[in-house]
């Protein structure tokens, strides 16, 4: 680290627009998604902070905008006549003001489109103007899906993707052009033919009856902005095309052509199983060129401990001290072998450790010496922290978040009341800073300065924390656990110290709920995601995001680091994972498979894995090493899986979910020697009822948080619903 | 797929209509009203599509109105104020001229009785309380972790044994969850290798100790014990050897005439009856002859004539009466074998008194249709017997007699107050009751005096301020009372929507009724994960818990059942598998 050429934070700041440019070229289908959005009224005032119903100029509002503002010396003069043009649309005189002042622009601008919002939302949707007949549509949908049904069952499964998208076009080109009552009868007569897992969506579509509404569905905006991907083989490929040349007219090639994107592969064509497997997010499956990017999944290595394990290890006991030092040595050293898979360890800068984080690693290592080895023939112990008098029909409200700390000595929680509160599950108590004038009297240079400078008189097992004004959706701890980070639907991130007790900053950025945050297992990052449909990096010495990782379309629901913190995954209500490149904002993964609501995503510690539940109950294991195909998918749960967990050597995983019950998986076999070698698009994931090891029923409690201690004892967590 | 909505939830024109009326709007068109539902259909479903992003990560299943609210500050709307309910809006239904109205009760509260009231205590905190949910892979069966194997699942596997085959044959993982690692799965599935009666090391210790206190001589120990088979889940594997336990010391200490011992098995017995985990339908042939022993055996103590093998008999009565109305089925037709029994024990030329007593007061307990089937015929022949043993210069005999008359005193004269019609004559009574005759006619016309009997309709706004604990808004209401049905019984409903029926209770000396008056949950009551102990020792206090007592308000015709009480407030946990929880 001390290497003066590695990149300083300052190189990460927002402020470098050649950065903020490459991560916005990154994702080409959110850049044609923003603007729509924009004007269509579903994110109605980029610069209005809709919860406060105040006017935010200052640069805390989206970045898009910020950077703008930050140089606009050099700023082309079209774009400010962009950003003025669209604040006079969306009526915001006060910013418009305040920007023109500041950014001395006074030229008039004529806002030319006086069609407003449904300017722009009219061209998209022109496209589906046609003069086809109406009749027709129905016939022509019979006649694909009676042209799938009568396939070879080499090609069916692969074609029959196609169904789906084509007959949402067909419904919204039939309701565009004013045949309602054709539109209605069509997707009566023939959703028969769709899977069952698009039932949600066809729902949602179903509702839009007029062309009026079609304006302002957010799910028909992602529909008229990103193609719908299908993944074929090259032989389905051409029979589809046999089938589209017989009927050159008509609907059904048109839209094929307009609003697929056939993703081509060489190959055998996939079975019924394999395609299943990867359907179910919004826009289809992921394009196989999404997911080509080499992924450094490997963990940093382990900076230099010798000597404080040694320190440490003079200080104890030294009862057969031999034989531990040898299996000491011998894991010291294996930590220091070098992955091939790791990322350079200055690729994103990393807090420098300081004496407490080397003891504290100390601590780890001493700790994972003595950690029990589960397999599937060890299960592990679980200690469940119930909450009383917090379930949903308590005047405290419920309890919508919690997180453990990693050393397991701090349990936070947030509840629907906006109150956050921290415990201490430990004998020792929680301890606030002695006031300023006594702080000055400790001499800094002493050892013990850190617990000097907390005042013992002000133990506490249970502290309160409050500054919310709307249900705390995520809490998380760092790792050093001197701060919490807090995420509300309010529309705020807040972190708090835990010396002061205090909210030291308020991260505004989102302007809708925050969904979830996590800390970075370093430090220093944290990330969030929320309704705005993106998820963003952030530092705790800054108040602007240094990434929007945009791409997701619909909510982010939830994120969490990579264990070397060069990665981030988010799951989002688009029913997609994906993986986001801390060092230049790109998504490089996009996992597709999930067929509900993305609800817990986590990473295996070895960092090869990510394993991802959601609102359809199913758990999706996928390999980082691999190209977004998943290993294995587990399916036991009966409703949505709300959290995941590794144990510390990553042989057992646990899910925990809203129906009650905590699940243990054999991790060890899914990861199993021969299957990880060529996991592609022709396998199909593992779906092994043997992978389940055992269920643990709660007593009306669902299970919101999973932890293992250092030593793989499992603790579980939620909300007591009696 | 779509055709599995049912049906799709729309804002008909007539209500838009009506809404236009309301604000003076009208006439409204009607191209203009459908225009204007359609719409508004359109957007509500949509606020409410985006509304359950909300329910989700609020980690709730229940859609409310701050989700609706949320929904619409994200869309930038006003949301709508005063509109809060933390469960659920309790909709109500009428009907009327052929149409459906659905409607929110909103009613009208006086500012001075609320500015006069006490304030509500504050809502307890939320606390974190801690417990091992697994130890090496195996559950403990505590409290706080849910019955091992379900009351629902022990039922079935009673009834039909095939379903257990069926399920380990489809799933031999799932039993190997029930009993943790320590069972291995088998291959090769037998019916008979199923049924492993293999008990654990603690729990041996737990057997004996549990055995030992019950018939030990420490009282608070065995208070203790008792409390623990009627309250700790996960005893299913166990009970085969307690009712094995129970039905040899009955035959032992009958023989040996031990009235003590009896006594303290009955209550075990009673315990176990008690646990709403257990299903005991399988141990009925060991627990039916020991309760039937205590109830008609010719001699139950030493000195018959000094102790008090009356209350044992009483009690077993009412164990008995316990037992058929949870077990009996028309498979097994337990009731019918049973009255049968008692029915053989009314010969009373053959039988010593003391069995003929256990027989009234078992009859009597099984209820007025029993009673008046099997009893009443019989009072002649008894009230000879009666008249014979009163005068009768042994002091047992006497003694008996006496008891058999209080019996039939107690429990008769309801169930002739509903069968005779009035004018009650005391010749009637004399002819068809013989010396008993006067005393019946007297109860009789003392019950037809009391007010209030027939159907008891107890209003609730009278009683639910006094009843209401804390600050729930939930109104207490007792729909009705049928007068006919076995028993008495009355229905009562619980604002939660819960609803059960009670055996009308009196209890003596004062033929008094009791109303238990179940209301919902109340939020804010604390209910650690300790309740259902919690509940069972307030349960007398009718505070904090789900079920209240109340004193006797009225009177009313019914069998005296007083361990019926139990039985209902035990019922008052929502479900079996909830566990009062």
């Amino acid at each position: 680290m001390d290497d003066s050429d590695s990149p300083t934070y300052a190189s990460l700041a927002p402020a470098n627009p050649t950065m903020v440019n490459d991560l916005a070229s990154v994702d080409l289908p959110s850049l044609s998604n923003i603007p729509d959005v924009n004007s269509n009224g579903h994110l109605p005032s980029a610069v209005q902070s809709p919860l406060s119903g105040q006017d935010v100029s200052s640069p805390q509002t989206p970045a898009s905008l910020d950077m703008k503002s930050d140089g606009y010396s050099d700023m082309d003069k079209s774009t400010m006549i962009a950003v003025i043009q669209f604040l006079k649309r969306g009526n915001l005189k006060s910013t418009e003001e305040i920007l023109r002042k500041e950014c001395g622009f006074f030229e008039p601008v004529d806002v030319t489109d006086t069609s407003g919002a449904l300017g722009e939302e009219g061209e998209v949707l022109a496209a589906y103007k046609s003069d086809g007949n109406p009749a027709e549509y129905q016939d022509a949908f019979k006649a694909l899906s009676a042209f799938v049904e009568k396939s070879l069952d080499a090609y069916k499964y692969e074609v029959a993707a196609v169904l789906y998208p084509v007959l949402i076009h067909m419904y919204l080109e039939l309701i565009y052009n004013g045949h309602r009552g054709e539109a209605v009868e069509l997707l009566q007569n023939c959703s028969s033919s769709i899977e069952a897992h698009h039932a949600d969506d066809l729902r949602s579509i179903s509702l839009v009856t007029s062309r009026a509404q079609m304006a302002g569905q957010p799910l028909l905006n992602t529909l008229l902005s990103a193609q719908y991907t299908c993944r074929m083989s090259r032989d389905s490929l051409a029979h589809l095309k046999r089938f589209l040349a017989d009927r050159s007219a008509g609907p059904v090639p048109r839209i094929i052509q307009d609003r697929l994107n056939i993703d081509l592969v060489d190959g055998q064509p996939r079975t019924k199983a394999q395609v299943l497997a990867v359907q179910g997010a919004i826009t289809g499956e992921a394009p196989r060129s999404a997911n080509k990017t080499k992924i450094f999944y490997g963990l940093l290595k382990e900076p230099e401990l010798q000597t404080v394990i040694n320190e440490e290890e003079e200080a104890e006991d030294d009862l057969d001290k031999p034989k531990k030092k040898k299996s000491k040595k011998d894991a010291l050293q294996k930590n220091k072998k070098n992955d091939p898979n790791a990322p350079p360890a200055n690729r994103i800068p990393l807090p420098e450790l300081r004496d407490q984080d080397k003891q504290e690693r100390a601590r780890i290592y001493r700790d994972s010496m003595k950690r029990v080895t589960l397999s599937r023939d060890a299960l592990p112990s679980i200690c469940f922290y119930s909450f009383v008098n917090a379930s949903n029909t308590c005047v405290g409200g419920s309890v919508c978040s919690v997180d453990i700390s990693d050393d397991s000595s701090i349990l936070a929680f947030g509840s629907a009341e906006s109150i956050l509160s921290v415990h201490s599950i430990t004998p020792a108590k929680l301890k606030a800073m002695k006031p300023a004038e006594q702080l000055s009297d400790i001499d800094k240079d002493s050892e013990d300065v850190l617990v000097r400078m907390l005042d013992d008189r002000s133990g506490e097992t249970q502290r309160n924390l409050m500054g919310h004004s709307g249900p705390v959706t995520a809490v998380s701890v760092s790792p050093d656990k001197a701060l919490l980070a807090s995420s509300g639907q309010d529309g705020t991130v807040r972190i708090w110290s835990l010396q002061t007790w205090t909210c030291v900053v308020v991260l505004r950025g989102h302007i809708y709920p925050v969904w979830s945050v996590r800390f970075s297992p370093h430090g220093y990052y944290l990330v969030t995601g929320g309704h705005d449909r993106t998820a963003r990096l952030w530092t705790t010495d800054q108040h602007l995001p240094l990434r929007i990782f945009a791409g997701h379309y619909s909510d982010v629901d939830v994120v969490e680091f990579h264990p070397n913190s060069n990665y981030v995954a988010s799951g989002s209500s688009d029913r997609s994972v994906r993986l986001w490149d801390c060092s230049n904002g790109a998504c490089v993964r996009i996992f597709t498979g999930h067929k509900g609501t993305v609800s817990a995503v986590n990473f295996s510690p070895c960092g090869r894995y990510l394993a991802s539940g959601s609102c359809d109950a199913r758990i999706l294991v996928w390999d980082l090493g691999g190209h977004g195909n998943a290993l294995a998918a587990l399916s036991s749960h009966s409703d949505t899986i709300h959290t995941l967990a590794f144990s510390r050597e990553g042989t057992i995983l646990a899910s925990g979910s809203m129906d009650c019950t905590v699940k243990i998986w054999d991790f060890a076999k899914v990861t199993e020697e021969g299957r990880d070698e060529d996991v592609n698009a022709t396998t199909s994931p593992l779906e092994d009822k043997s992978l389940l090891l055992s269920t643990f029923p709660t007593k009306q409690t669902p299970v919101l948080s999973l932890h293992f201690t250092r030593r793989n004892v499992l603790l579980a967590s939620g909300p007591f619903n009696g | 797929m779509l055709d599995e909505v049912a049906v799709p939830s729309a804002v008909s024109a007539e209500s838009i209509k009506i809404m236009g009326e309301s604000i003076g709007i009208s006439p409204l068109g009607d191209d203009v009203a459908r225009e204007l539902a359609e719409d508004i259909t359109y957007r509500l479903k949509n606020i409410v599509q985006d509304g359950k992003k909300f329910t989700h990560h609020g980690k709730r299943k229940r859609f409310t109105c701050e989700d609706f609210d949320w929904a619409l500050k994200s869309k930038n709307i006003e949301p709508i104020y005063g509109v809060v309910s933390s469960e659920f809006i309790p909709w109500r239904l009428t009907s009327g001229g052929g149409r459906d109205l659905h409607f929110l009760e909103d009613r009208e509260l006086e500012v001075s009785d609320i500015v006069t009231q006490q304030l509500p205590k504050l809502p307890p905190a939320a606390a974190v309380k801690c417990h091992w949910l697994a130890i090496e892979g195996v559950q403990p069966a505590i409290p706080e972790n849910p019955a091992p194997m379900s009351k629902n699942l022990q039922k079935q596997e009673a009834v039909d044994p095939a379903s257990k085959l069926a399920a380990a044959q489809a799933d031999t993982r799932n039993t190997r969850n029930i009993h943790g690692r320590g069972l291995k799965s088998v291959e090769t599935v037998r019916v008979k290798q199923l049924a492993t009666h293999e008990l654990s090391a603690e729990q041996q210790l737990y057997y004996k100790e549990i055995t030992e206190a019950c018939v030990g001589s420490d009282e608070p120990k065995r208070g203790e014990a008792l409390h623990s088979l009627a309250f700790d889940p996960g005893l299913h594997q166990m009970v085969a050897r307690l009712c094995t336990f129970i039905a040899e010391g009955v035959r032992v200490n009958v023989v040996q005439r031990n009235l003590a011992l009896l006594i303290y098995l009955m209550r075990m017995t009673k315990a176990l009856l008690d646990n709403n985990t257990l299903y005991l339908e399988k141990y009925l042939h060991e627990l039916t002859p020991s309760v039937l022993t205590c109830i008609v055996s010719r001699q139950l103590c030493l000195k018959p004539d000094m102790d008090n093998h009356w209350a044992l008999r009483d009690f077993a009565a009412r164990l008995m009466s316990q037992i058929c109305r949870h077990y009996n089925t028309t498979t097994n037709g337990l009731q019918t074998r049973i009255s049968r029994v008692f029915c053989k024990c009314l010969n009373v030329d053959k039988t010593p008194l003391a069995t003929v007593y256990g027989a009234v007061a078992g009859l009597c307990e099984l209820g007025p249709e029993v009673i008046k089937a099997l009893v009443v015929p019989k009072l002649r022949v008894l009230s000879n017997k009666i008249e014979q043993c009163i005068e009768s210069p042994s002091a047992y005999e006497k003694n008996a007699a006496v008891h058999i008359k209080g019996m039939l005193v107690k429990s008769v004269p309801p169930v002739l107050k509903m069968n005779r019609n009035p004018p009650d004559l005391l010749t009637d009574y004399k002819n068809d009751f013989g010396f008993l005759g006067p005393l019946l006619q007297a109860s009789v016309i003392k019950l037809r005096q009391t007010p209030g009997v027939g159907g008891v309709v107890v209003s609730a706004p009278a009683l639910a301020p006094t009843l209401r604990p804390l600050s729930t808004p939930t109104p207490t209401r007792i729909l009705h009372q049928s007068v006919g049905g076995v028993g008495g019984r009355a229905l009562v409903v619980g604002s939660g929507g819960q609803v059960t029926t009670t055996g009308g209770v009196g209890v003596a000396p004062s033929p008094g009724q009791k109303l238990i008056i179940m209301t919902s949950r109340t939020p804010g009551v604390q209910q650690g994960l300790d309740s259902p102990q919690l509940v069972s020792a307030q349960l007398p206090l009718g505070e904090g818990s789900g079920a209240t007592i109340l004193s006797p308000t009225s009177t009313a015709a019914g069998a005296a059942l007083p361990p019926g009480a139990k039985y209902v407030l035990v019922k008052t946990e929502p479900t079996d598998d909830e566990y009062g929880m």
